[in-house]
């Protein structure tokens, strides 16, 4: 056995009831190496790595870690050979101290005279610090959970695997809910880890990190290995079609703008959370039809609040809003999407979408109330059917069986499909997009983003809130850059180049 | 390897997983398996005791008026035996729907039991001690006070919760405490009959169920609440099923943030949620009060507002699986004292039961998971050995 790589999976094939997930997978990984799995969603590199971790037996196919073949049952044998793994959902107790999940399942017990047992939390947490001394994991051992924010949770998730011994390191996704700057952080920490000898299989469909961090990258597209790469000597559009299996433009082509009336006007707006925290503050600006406005900034800089606030989610503090020449500041949320505002939120599942509900009626969502989707008060579903018979078709969302799909059942892709469908069917003056391709592949992503440029071309007043600078940048007519709650800069979008904004979204006014 | 087990598409197991298992089906199938179940469990039980559980299951139904007594009192029958059955089912199912009305909206109405207290109490001392009033008017207000007052009452809860974010299930507990206490020192201080230490009965106009009534040569007692909870029953399906008020409700039971979204006034559907839940458990006040029974026991809370809760999980939260999940539940409780002086046993062997049924019923989930698991691996079994076949004959 050529035992030159820690980790072999040979010939690999998974299938579930009507998919096959890995069709003939083979990949080695050497000892040392950042390996990485590219591939859009439903690629099957989930899957792959489930496998490896124990969660699931292959159909067929043989796994072999250090030239020894292996069968694991459970994820807990694969932890007996040092494989550990970063879930994107993060697996931790809320109540507990970051130590305590550390150490959760394999306490270091003690006898207190010899006879009362209890768990040593002062050897364990010199071992977490000197754990994350050694890989600049910066944490509080004794922190809860419940009060840290999801980078440092990750970190958490990572010494768990440290405090396990564990070599071979999984990452699922980690970089899909991390700000800029935390991204940074995290391929620090991998590089870090990488230097201390332990090998990292890295999930992702960002070509971005890959070219950072990672030394070879092998390439899945409907659970099919495609081509193994090496990172340094390929371009970074040649992996993108790779990816998707056909050219794909990193940037949508577009008509200069038709800037039209001022549909969306904000005057000195504020706003307060819970806390009576001023997350908004001061902020005015004005989005015309047939202008896609895009606001960039680093997550968490009260972006999503000012979207709540135009929307009626969250009320307003101080100032205006003002739609069409109407003052919309204290309306209600029906009343607004009546007077036309069509909003797709950031967090599909929390906002835009009923999961215990059929597609249908989850596209029926805006319509519902009035006629002829219903008359006196009595639902007329032939009117839902038809509707929804026209939006799967126009969107191009993938159900199984129509209107009646549950939205459960769906992809995430497919989910924000219907989404956007039902939000521009309102044929609302203003459409306001928060982080639309959060957590799509790229063939979605070219999508969605062709149909907020229809939109602008439409006449539509588009207001475009995202973290992803590549997104604000391709899209913009105009910018506006939000940070700690106030709009730092608003300029044409053709007199601001990426690194300008990006200055502005970390605070420097100064150039 | 795995591929060399033989395939488990046969046997009673795969066959089982496939009934339970059905996407149109498992809704039938699914509480049917844990009746039969649950009597499989509880023959084990009885043949434990030495008693033949055919005659105890036999002597449930007889109790209920399905089946045969050995023999009746003089103008006694099985039609008397039926609608006595009926005349405790009629509260039972009210209430079911009352806790359902309130589930689908994402509230779990604890309440019941004060709310039927509540307001066969004031039906009781309003209608019910009126001897002035002819029963055609008597009746329909009996009915609209026990609306009233257990809509006021739900109302009451949701209003706190949306007011004040006090969550329903401690608000209803300590209501219901309150109501309990509150209606037992006015039923000792001024409507106590000396000699039974409960309340007074009140006037035979006034109660919905309308006694001794001669049909077919013998004496019934003929439940209106029965009636009316079958009405409710299509009522609360229509209400969810096609109306956009019931579309509200459920969306702001899926999902409160995605509710408020969509524009639905969350604060309104969950206090008319808990105000309709009020109103039925109000109706099931009314018909146990002044219907099943004539007169209130001082500060004691119906055991059948908690019951209801299981009836209502036991028909999986539908207004029409809770008419099966009341006739079952039912016929257990209200069957326990003939089984119990036929076969010599304790009744109590009838809430052993029913608490077997709730626990299985509780399981349903899971029965459901297991056999999607056990398809699941059978289709994989499936494919795997087609493809072995395929590339055996490529070979």
């Amino acid at each position: 056995m050529n035992s030159e790589y820690i980790v072999e999976m040979r010939n690999i094939t998974k299938s579930f009831p009507g998919i096959i997930a890995n069709d003939d997978v083979t990949i080695q990984v050497r000892k040392g190496e950042v390996y990485a799995l590219l591939g859009e969603n439903g690629a099957g590199k989930s899957t792959l790595m489930s496998m490896l971790y124990g969660m699931y037996e292959p159909d067929r196919g043989e796994i072999y870690i250090r030239g020894e073949k292996v069968v694991f049952k459970s994820p807990s044998e694969a932890a007996e050979k040092n494989i550990g793994m970063v879930h994107q959902h993060f697996k931790l107790v809320d109540n507990y101290t970051i130590g305590e999940n550390i150490v959760l399942g394999i306490e270091p017990m003690k006898k207190k005279f010899g006879i009362f047992p209890y768990v040593d939390m002062k050897e364990a947490n010199e071992k977490i610090a000197k754990l994350s001394k050694d890989y600049g994991l910066e944490v509080n051992p004794t922190d809860l959970i419940s009060d840290v924010n999801v980078s440092i949770k990750q970190r958490v998730e990572i010494l768990k695997m440290l405090y396990r011994e564990a070599e071979i390191l999984i990452f699922d996704e980690p970089t899909a809910i991390l700000t800029p700057q935390e991204i940074e952080y995290l391929l620090k920490i991998m590089e870090e880890l990488k230097k201390g000898g332990k090998t990292i299989i890295l999930i992702t469909h960002k070509i971005e990190e890959i070219r950072k961090i990672a030394d070879r990258c092998a390439i899945l597209r409907r659970g099919r290995l495609i081509d193994i790469l090496d990172v340094k000597s390929t371009s970074t559009q040649e992996m993108a079609n790779l990816m998707v299996g056909r050219k794909v433009e990193l940037t949508t082509d577009k008509q200069p703008p038709k800037f039209g009336k001022t549909v969306l006007e904000v005057e000195h707006l504020s706003v307060y959370d819970e806390s009576k925290v001023e997350v908004v503050k001061d902020v005015s600006f004005k989005v015309r039809a047939g202008e896609v406005f895009a606001i960039a900034g680093v997550s968490g800089n009260g972006q999503v609040e000012l979207a709540d606030a135009i929307t009626g989610l969250m009320k307003a503090g101080k100032g205006k809003i003002i739609l069409n020449g109407k003052d919309i500041t204290n309306e209600k949320i029906r009343q607004r999407t009546e007077d036309g505002i069509a909003y797709i939120p950031e967090d599909r599942q929390k906002y835009g979408v009923l999961l215990d509900f059929n597609l249908r009626d989850n596209l029926g969502l805006r319509k519902y109330y009035k006629p002829p989707f219903s008359q006196n008060g009595i639902l007329k579903f032939s009117e839902f059917e038809s509707y929804a018979v026209r939006l799967i078709d126009e969107y191009d969302i993938r159900c199984g069986q129509g209107g009646l799909t549950s939205l459960r059942s769906m992809s995430g892709g497919n989910q924000q499909k219907a989404i956007v469908g039902r939000e521009i069917e309102e044929h609302s003056p203003l459409i306001i997009f928060v982080q639309p391709t959060r957590g799509l592949d790229l063939g979605a992503i070219e999508n969605i983003h062709k149909e907020i440029i229809a939109e602008r071309d439409k006449g539509t007043a588009v207001l475009l809130i995202s973290l992803e600078l590549d997104e604000v940048m391709n899209l913009a007519d105009t910018i506006g850059v939000i940070y700690s709650g106030k709009m730092l800069k608003v300029a044409d979008a053709s007199t601001l180049d990426s690194q300008a904004v990006g200055r502005y979204m970390m605070g420097v006014t100064e150039a | 390897m795995k591929n060399e087990k033989v395939p488990s598409e046969k046997g009673f197991f795969a066959w089982l997983a496939k009934v339970l298992g059905h996407e149109k089906w498992n809704s039938v199938t699914v509480p049917i398996f844990t009746i039969i179940l649950t009597l499989i469990v509880s023959s084990i039980f009885l043949l434990i005791l030495g008693k033949n559980p055919l005659t105890a299951f036999y002597s449930f139904l007889a109790g209920n008026g399905f089946a045969a007594k050995a023999s009746y009192g003089a103008g006694n029958g099985m039609l008397s035996d039926f609608f006595a059955f009926l005349n405790i089912m009629a509260p039972m199912l009210l209430a079911a729907l009352a806790f359902i009305f309130a589930y689908r909206c994402g509230l779990f109405n604890i309440g019941i039991a004060g709310q039927m207290l509540m307001s066969g109490f004031m039906a009781t001392i309003l209608v019910g001690y009126n001897k002035a009033l002819p029963a055609a008017v008597a009746k329909p207000l009996v009915i609209i006070v026990g609306l009233v007052v257990g809509g006021l009452l739900g109302a009451f809860v949701g209003f706190l919760k949306y007011r004040f974010n006090i969550h329903e299930v401690v608000s209803t507990i300590m209501i219901n405490y309150i109501i309990s206490f509150l209606t037992g020192f006015f039923i000792n201080s001024r409507y106590v009959d000396s000699i039974t230490r409960s309340s007074k009965i009140c006037s035979s106009a006034a109660r919905l169920t309308c006694t001794k009534v001669l049909i077919g040569g013998y004496y019934c007692n003929v439940p209106l609440g029965i009636v009316v909870a079958l009405i409710m029953v299509f009522v609360v399906k229509f209400i969810f099923d096609r109306t956009v008020f019931g579309f509200d409700l459920r969306a702001v039971g899926s999902n409160r943030n995605a509710a408020t979204y969509a524009g639905i006034n969350v604060g309104k559907s969950i206090i008319m949620s808990m105000m309709l839940s009020g109103c039925l458990a109000g109706l099931a006040g009314v018909t146990y009060y002044l219907g099943y029974t004539n007169t209130i026991i001082p500060k004691t809370l119906a055991g059948m507002g908690y019951d209801a809760i299981a009836t209502a999980l036991l028909g999986n939260n539908t207004p029409v699986g809770a008419i099966f999940a009341s006739v079952l539940i039912t016929i257990f409780q209200n069957g326990a004292n003939y089984m119990s002086s036929t076969l010599g046993v304790a009744k109590e062997i009838a809430s052993v039961i029913t608490g077997i049924l709730l626990l299985f019923s509780a399981c349903s989930g899971f029965f459901r998971y297991l056999s999607k698991n056990k398809l699941n691996r059978i289709a994989d079994e499936k494919r795997a050995l087609e493809r072995a076949r395929k590339e055996a004959e490529s070979k």
